[in-house]
């Protein structure tokens, strides 16, 4: 690892010196030596502020929205579910290509439990790769989760979901950091149009819930962002996973964010896709 | 506050039968925003328009709600009566309490319940409603014309004869389609050739038709009044600017494939006319079989001896693309591949099993036995003759329920022609029903019984072979016993299946069909020859089974459509289409994906954006090509889209008067 870091504050350096990006999007160090913050590197020398290790929590990508219409190019550090996350972001056309300098970072997880069922742990794009490429893990079910949850009876299902909206306090950090939430007004935020009540109860807790499922479900690259920023630690990567693995057995194999021009399962339709809805 | 009108209509007894109308009115008339509710025998007759009227001026109504019928009844009726009066004819919603309710609900008292709650419905969503108003679209009047069977052949010189220009495509080297295989056709018996090709040379010789042969539709873009199609028209290896049509080539070409004209009764040769009087009438090379060009053999022999130095072999297809105000789909029918679908009829292995076709170009005297009837095996006439009726068809476990139509009158023709043909000939035929709704049909189906054809009414479970016959082992159902009838040549009436490629077509003119491959007509009786997708009309047999009467009566009907489009310089388009927000809208394009009408585009705008003032993309939606289906809306997920007369305050308002 520390290989990598030695090698991205070199890269850094250089492409802020040679003009090539406007700033570099990495971590930093920041409240002791086992946590690290999202940083943004404007100068030269400040890059060597840069880190890499397994306190790399934070997804570098969503950042990207934050600055639209970048005046140069901006270089970003993107391990495999950061590159899903551009790959997102570039199908939905929410950012373009050639504003973004990708500088891939092979990854054996970090501190996230997320990082367990990871399958794309090398970049899927980048302008260049820092270190070797990493073995990918496949020793694992993708849907381990679901299918424990549909173990369950109806009842405990319906019990489980109802004392975890009581939970939700409707923050909305899991929309702030999911990569498929692109909308220039979240539909939540909209006031005097009926779809969300701004009620704080379990039942506008769950519209909120079903309603953001539904909007990300068949885009979700699963990187568990929603899951580990959530102050009030609802399971909500078993909603995205739930309708992934639908997809999945609907319409074949499916993941999300693998290339730029993927499509959506739920947003076409083709002749041959199945009918078979229930 | 709004200033509604609520008219509660009898509609005879059918409401005021099943539901107190007074009561409705009466507690429409204490909701918010009502200004007036009253109730009328008939709403929709001229003395019930009046007191809307009425109503609107003595009590300055700014929206009113008809609760009546269907929407799709009389929605228009009253846009028009609106027309008249000071109130936008968008500012009107029906709440349907006949179909929906009267109709369909037995018990008094909760029927008028239900009923106040449809008025309240339509009471909270009309408070949403905002003027509407029309767009006008310049209308190009050309039509294209795709197939050029009798359907699309009828189509093109109606719509021609009006003053029109037509372009006739046909994907075959010739056009003509399945009526000039025929030899006669019922129930008159005269002859197919004889009564088509006088059509096909008519619209050759028509100043106001282009024909293209060997061409496909490769794309349609546009809308009604302004579809842009591009059409490949495949390489034809011949300049038909030079050929004569003199079919000395013919003579010479050495490459012998199975004719397709001729049901594979014979051969043909790589450079063709398919039929002598084809139309155009020069020849083209099948790039599939002929020996240069699939690069098995020099040969170039019709080159050397074309005295015109018509052959090209450099030929390449050509891609056209044109503006059409209108468009026909006459693509018509192909026979099922029986074979594979009948093991238990020896699935093709008998060569004396054909096809009710393939009966039509052994009896054809331009085909290949000139007339005779002679079996394909030995050349022999045959004396023992079975025909068996709805093959394909009429059979869920073969995958086609529906009747093919043209199969009844055909046997009973194939039937009268065998016993006229072949003296001492007997004839069985084996049927499950026979259908003869038409213009002297029955009589004509009598005539073959009276000729002396044998009707066994049963399916044939098996043919087989033995002693030198077929054996077609069955049920006689009416005498309740099996029946085994030996037979030196059986005719198989098969069933009528879409144009293999119709789907594909259907989805570049953004039309559907049915589970089988029809094409679905707007409305199956009001609407028969006109799609959901305006601008685009059907003829003939690609609609669904038809015999020829039907079809040519149905490419009149097309034609009829086409004209009234083509006798206006715009038309008026629904104001009833999706509208974007573009501030909401963040151009992610799902509305793009999911607009079956390729209605919906991302444009580049000028934004204002907090980093300066930027380009960026948003949705916008193309007025002509919009069929208000709402796709879009659904699909947006900031909600930027909204569905004109149905927006998404007027749906919630709905929603919020029925569960609040």
């Amino acid at each position: 690892m520390s290989d990598i870091q030695s090698a991205l504050r070199e890269r850094a350096r250089e492409l802020l010196e040679d003009g090539k990006v406007e700033y570099v999007i990495g971590w930093e160090s920041a409240r002791g030596e086992d946590k690290t913050r999202p940083a943004f590197i404007r100068k030269a020398e400040d890059a060597g502020r840069l880190v890499w290790n397994r306190f790399c929590v934070n997804s570098t990508a969503k950042y990207l929205l934050h600055d639209r219409w970048p005046k140069g190019k901006i270089a970003v550090c993107a391990r495999g579910c950061d590159t899903r996350a551009i790959n997102r972001m570039l199908s939905d056309g929410q950012i373009k290509r050639e504003n973004v300098y990708i500088l891939g970072i092979p990854c054996e997880g970090v501190e996230n439990k997320i990082c367990q069922r990871c399958a794309h742990r090398n970049p899927l794009v980048y302008d260049e790769l820092l270190g070797e490429s990493v073995e990918e893990k496949t020793d694992f079910d993708r849907f381990a989760n679901v299918r424990e949850m549909q173990e369950m009876t109806l009842e405990q299902r319906r019990k489980m979901w109802e004392d975890e909206f009581t939970k939700c306090i409707r923050c909305y950090a899991c929309r702030n950091v999911c990569p498929a939430c692109s909308c220039r007004e979240c539909y939540a935020d909209q006031y005097r149009t009926g779809w969300q009540g701004k009620q704080f109860n379990s039942v506008e807790n769950r519209v909120y819930g079903l309603t953001r499922a539904y909007h990300v479900g068949d885009r979700c690259i699963e990187c568990g962002e929603c899951e580990r920023v959530c102050p009030m630690d609802l399971p909500i990567m078993l909603q995205t996973g739930k309708m992934l693995m639908q997809c999945n057995e609907l319409f074949g194999d499916y993941e999300c964010g693998l290339s730029a021009d993927e499509i959506p399962a739920l947003g076409t339709y083709n002749l041959n896709d199945a009918d078979s809805f229930g | 506050m709004s200033r509604t009108g609520v008219f509660v209509c009898h509609c005879g007894s059918n409401i005021a039968g099943a539901l107190d109308v007074e009561r409705v009115a009466a507690a429409a008339g204490k909701l918010p925003g009502v200004r007036y509710a009253a109730s009328y025998k008939y709403m929709c007759s001229e003395q019930g328009q009046q007191l809307v009227k009425d109503a609107i001026a003595e009590h300055e109504l700014d929206r009113i709600v008809i609760a009546s019928c269907s929407p799709r009844m009389h929605e228009n009726t009253f846009r028009k009566l609106l027309k008249d009066t000071p109130v936008n004819p968008y500012m009107l919603e029906i709440a349907n309490i006949r179909e929906q309710c009267a109709w369909v609900h037995a018990d008094r008292e909760q029927a008028t319940e239900k009923a106040v709650d449809l008025v309240r419905m339509a009471v909270a969503k009309v408070a949403k409603n905002k003027p509407l108003h029309s767009s006008f679209i310049p209308v190009h009047k050309k039509a294209l014309v795709i197939g050029a069977g009798i359907a699309g052949i009828q189509a093109a010189l109606d719509i021609a004869d009006a003053g029109y220009e037509v372009t006739l495509l046909e994907k075959e080297s010739s056009i003509g389609g399945h009526m000039v295989m025929l030899d006669k056709t019922f129930p008159t018996l005269d002859c197919s050739a004889c009564i088509s090709t006088p059509k096909m040379s008519e619209v050759a010789a028509h100043p106001n038709i282009t024909l293209m042969t060997g061409s496909t539709v490769e794309s349609v873009g546009g809308y009604v009044g302004n579809f842009d199609v591009a059409i490949r028209q495949k390489a034809r290896y011949v300049n038909h600017d030079i050929c004569t049509g003199c079919g000395l080539c013919e003579t010479k070409c050495p490459a012998k494939v199975t004719s397709e004209f001729n049901q594979a009764l014979c051969t043909r040769t790589a450079v063709f006319r398919p039929f002598p009087q084809a139309v155009p009438a020069k020849p083209v090379i099948d790039p599939e079989s002929c020996r240069k060009l699939i690069g098995k053999a020099k040969c170039g022999v019709c080159q050397a001896v074309c005295p015109l130095g018509a052959i090209d072999f450099e030929d390449k297809d050509k891609l056209i693309t044109d503006t059409y105000g209108a468009i026909v789909v006459a693509t018509g029918y192909e026979l099922v591949d029986w074979a594979p679908l009948y093991p238990e009829y020896g699935g093709g292995k008998y060569s004396d099993v054909i096809t009710g076709l393939q009966y039509e170009r052994l009896v054809n005297a331009s085909g290949p036995t000139e007339g005779k009837i002679l079996r394909p095996s030995d050349k022999s006439v045959p004396k023992d003759v079975v025909i068996v009726k709805c093959v394909g068809s009429r059979d869920k476990k073969k995958g086609r329920a529906y009747c093919s139509r043209a199969c009844c009158m055909y046997s009973a023709k194939h039937a009268h022609q065998i016993l006229e043909k072949i003296p001492g000939a007997r004839v069985t035929v084996f049927y499950m029903d026979v259908r003869t709704p038409g213009k002297n049909y029955e009589e004509f189906y009598d005539r073959a019984r009276e000729d002396g054809a044998r009707y066994v009414r049963g399916r044939v479970a098996k043919i087989f072979r033995e002693n030198g016959k077929l054996i077609c082992r069955g049920e006689d159902t009416l005498l309740g016993r099996g029946v085994e009838v030996p037979a030196d040549m059986v005719i198989l009436e098969t069933a009528m299946t879409p144009a293999q490629d119709i789907r594909e077509l259907c989805a570049k003119l953004t039309i559907s069909t049915d589970e089988y491959g029809w094409v679905q007509e707007a409305h199956p009786k009001l609407r028969p020859v006109e799609t959901q997708t305006a601008g685009v009309y059907l003829a003939g047999a690609c609609q669904g089974p038809k015999d020829i009467p039907d079809t040519v009566a149905q490419a009149g009907a097309a034609a009829a459509k086409v004209c009234i489009l083509f006798s206006k310089n715009e038309i008026e388009g629904s104001p009833m289409i999706s509208a974007v927000d573009e501030n909401k809208c963040c151009g992610c394009s799902a509305c793009v994906r999911v607009c079956p009408y390729r209605a919906v585009m991302l444009e580049e705008i000028d934004s204002r954006e907090l980093s300066g003032a930027v380009k960026r993309q948003v949705a916008r939606v193309n007025a002509g090509l919009c069929q208000g289906c709402g796709a879009c809306a659904a699909s947006c997920r900031t909600g930027a889209i909204d569905l004109l007369g149905f927006t998404n305050a007027q749906i919630l308002k709905e929603v919020d008067a029925l569960c609040l």
